[in-house]
């Protein structure tokens, strides 16, 4: 088995920073069904919610399904597992999302104590692999990530 | 470079209309309550309370820079309030307020920046700004300076404005040992990609902060050149050439070349901005078309994944030394914190409800720094020993980190409900492993506060004769990560219909079923076409249809029609749930 270098796990590292940027823009984008997509490959595996989908065409179908988002990061974490070279990584996710129009677009009539339109917390980890038949583009690049699995659930 | 390329620029479109305007309403600055936050206290460091007391010649800062940059508070008037007896200060408030100094100090910073941009390369030359004779000749003062207040944001305001859109900034030689100056770049010019501070004498990485940090980065930065600051020629010299170039990238997610050389780092097929057309994007459901799932575990034996969560969990409760045999020789493990108030729960009060008589004495200290380099937050952390300190390898090290962290109570036995797991088979490389992913809460000691937890696992078969299988696993543990939240209840992951807005309608189970055959995205259209009309399949169906299959058009059409429409149009109260 191989073992785990300084510089895997600082890559590692700034991939995740990049990935959770990129990815929830990209989520949060009015042309997401267009865009999310490209992060995935057909083989990639998801569940939404205890919901599962399949690879590109299934997370077309999914984000189809859902309302505007605005996600918050507010913790994310990532390890590079041993096994392969460039590693895959495991990047987990906390944060909240709101969906829809927000707190402010609930009816005059709602509740102070009504949680409707208020932010969830989310929960969504992925697995990140290289993608063996896309080269890297640019100078630099170890490789090409894409998402092999992805498990999200609301969890607040 | 020189100033000769820059000299007959055509003026950006719209400049002079910006100007007017601005005039007119005294300030083309953003109402930007942010930004206002950024000039009054710079990353609440230190910067602004040294200007404050640091004697300046007022009369090189002219009023009118106050009112290209708004009416926002300035932070003059602050000043002045704090320190009513300084005669210099008075002075400044005086000096140059009539309306065509301003105008003339205006445009002539504008000139100044129509010189120095050149549109072909999309390049704004600011270098060696404090020699420019056309500043001198002017009486500008140079945002290089020490006397300088908000020169530099007027610049990058007015810079963010050109077209095309400035893609390459040059801070080049000018003598720069704060960053201060940079601190606006970032809200005015998010989408900058080249900078060069090449010949500054930056020092610190707090002088980086300026453009990475919380308040202000440059998140889709390419390219940056530090070449001949002491923060790299320092390093350099003393042979650590790539713990600065890990500085550097940590703090630039997205760059990929610094000071020339190509920056190790994984790419991803990311949309780019600017080439995704806002013509292509369709309009978004307002209700969900999917619905709340109870726990999923495909492509495995259930039991495989159960009795490894009802064997794991007493023995991180109870015993947690005797997990080494679960994790694999070269396993990785680390546990973060979301510190963050859910939402949801603080609305519902649980926090200080009486039956959650020990939510009070929690307190996230004895988590975010154990003796095993704490919580593991990477959105937190810029320092990178931190990032490999809180990273543990190995199955000693991940198990000794784990024992340092506070006891724990998690009842996966007596109360299933509160816990749920998603698992399924992942490729790696040529090995298939199994991804867990488990959400629940747990019972933390000694305060016997509820605490909420997600926790990644990464699984692989035991191999045979292992450690791992003899001791009784049938799955051992490759990767690990655990989140600690703030509690929120588990009927967070209630199955069902979920609403968006307060009083949305959601779906009775047998509404669902009727719309179970259509394929996606009709299906989802429909049930938000339904649910927000109340018409019955057939009509809303026919209202689609009618109008492209665009929800917000077929909604506006019923809204012209429903007065017409016949009772039966509609379906009956027990099609919905409320």
């Amino acid at each position: 088995m191989s073992t785990l270098t300084p510089n895997d796990i600082e890559i590692a590292t700034r991939a995740a920073d990049h990935f959770t940027r990129l990815y929830y823009t990209t989520y949060d984008s009015a042309t997401r069904l267009d865009d999310l997509p490209n992060f995935y490959r057909p083989n990639s595996a998801l569940t939404w919610n205890g919901k599962p989908f399949e690879g590109v065409d299934g997370v077309r179908e999914l984000v189809s399904g859902i309302p505007a988002t605005k996600h918050e990061v507010q913790s994310f974490d990532c390890h590079p597992i041993p096994g392969s070279q460039p590693p895959s990584l495991l990047v987990t996710v906390s944060g909240i999302v709101t969906h829809g129009k927000g707190p402010a677009a609930n009816p005059a009539n709602a509740p102070r104590s009504a949680v409707d339109g208020h932010p969830r917390v989310f929960s969504q980890t992925f697995m990140l692999a290289p993608d063996p038949n896309a080269p890297p583009t640019k100078s630099g690049e170890v490789a090409k990530y894409y998402i092999t699995a992805d498990a999200l659930r609301f969890v607040g | 470079m020189s100033q000769a390329a820059f000299s007959s620029p055509t003026p950006a479109p719209g400049s002079r209309a910006i100007a007017t305007n601005a005039l007119r309403r005294a300030g083309l600055m953003d109402q930007d309550t942010k930004m206002r936050d950024m000039s009054d206290k710079p990353g609440g460091r230190k910067g602004s309370t040294l200007k404050v007391s640091k004697p300046r010649h007022p009369t090189h800062r002219p009023r009118g820079l106050e009112t290209i940059l708004g009416k926002s508070t300035p932070v003059l008037a602050q000043t002045i309030v704090t320190r009513p007896n300084d005669p210099r200060l008075k002075k400044r408030r005086n000096a140059g307020m009539s309306a065509p100094v301003t105008e003339k100090v205006i445009e002539t910073w504008k000139e100044w920046v129509r010189r120095r941009w050149n549109p072909e390369a999309k390049f704004l030359n600011l270098e060696r700004i404090a020699s420019d004779d056309y500043l001198k000749k002017h009486g500008l003062t140079s945002p290089t300076s020490d006397a300088a207040g908000r020169e530099a944001q007027v610049i990058f305001k007015i810079a963010s404005k050109l077209r095309p859109e400035i893609e390459t900034i040059s801070l080049a030689h000018n003598g720069l040992t704060s960053g201060r100056m940079m601190s606006s770049i970032a809200h005015y010019l998010s989408g900058l990609k080249n900078l060069s501070l090449e010949g500054n004498s930056f020092r610190g990485w707090k002088e980086l902060d300026y453009i990475s940090g919380k308040r202000g980065r440059l998140e889709q930065l390419r390219e940056l050149i530090l070449v001949g600051n002491p923060i790299r020629e320092l390093e350099y010299q003393n042979n650590r050439a790539a713990g600065y170039k890990s500085e550097v990238a940590r703090r630039f997610p997205s760059l990929e070349i610094l000071d020339g050389e190509a920056v190790t780092r994984v790419g991803f097929d990311a949309p780019a901005t600017s080439t995704s057309s806002p013509s292509r994007a369709s309009s978004m459901l307002s209700t969900f078309a999917w619905n709340m799932e109870p726990s999923f575990i495909a492509g495995v034996d259930g039991s495989l994944v159960v009795n490894f969560l009802m064997r794991f969990f007493p023995f991180f409760d109870n015993q947690r030394g005797a997990l080494l045999d679960a994790y694999a020789p070269n396993a990785t493990f680390s546990f973060s914190c979301n510190t963050s108030i859910p939402p949801r729960a603080r609305i519902e009060g649980i926090h200080y409800s009486k039956d959650y008589p020990h939510q009070r004495k929690l307190e996230w200290g004895i988590w975010l720094s154990t003796s095993q380099g704490g919580s593991r937050n990477l959105g937190r952390m810029n320092e990178i020993a931190k990032v490999a300190e809180s990273l543990h390898l190995g199955n000693q090290e991940a198990v000794k980190a784990m024992a340092a962290l506070p006891q724990t109570k998690h009842d996966v036995a007596g109360s299933p409900e509160k816990f749920s797991v998603d698992a399924f088979p992942v490729r790696q490389g040529e090995q298939t492993n199994l991804l867990v992913t488990l959400h629940g809460q747990f019972v933390e000691l000694p305060s016997q506060g509820i605490r909420s937890f997600d926790r990644s696992f990464v699984l692989a078969v035991s191999p045979e004769g292992s450690r791992a299988k003899q001791s009784g696993w049938d799955v051992i543990v490759l990767s690990d990560q655990l989140v600690i939240r703030g509690y929120s209840s588990f009927d967070a992951w209630k199955p069902g219909p979920m609403r968006v807005q307060y009083g949305d309608l959601l779906p009775s189970s047998g509404l669902q079923e009727a719309l179970a055959p259509l394929p996606q995205p009709q299906r989802g259209r429909m049930q938000d076409v339904i649910l927000r009309t109340r018409l019955n399949l057939q009509f809303a169906e026919d209202c689609l249809k009618n109008n492209d299959w665009d929800v917000e058009r077929a909604i506006a059409n019923f809204e012209r029609v429903k007065a017409s429409l016949p009772a039966d149009a509609y379906l009956p109260q027990d099609a919905f749930q409320s």
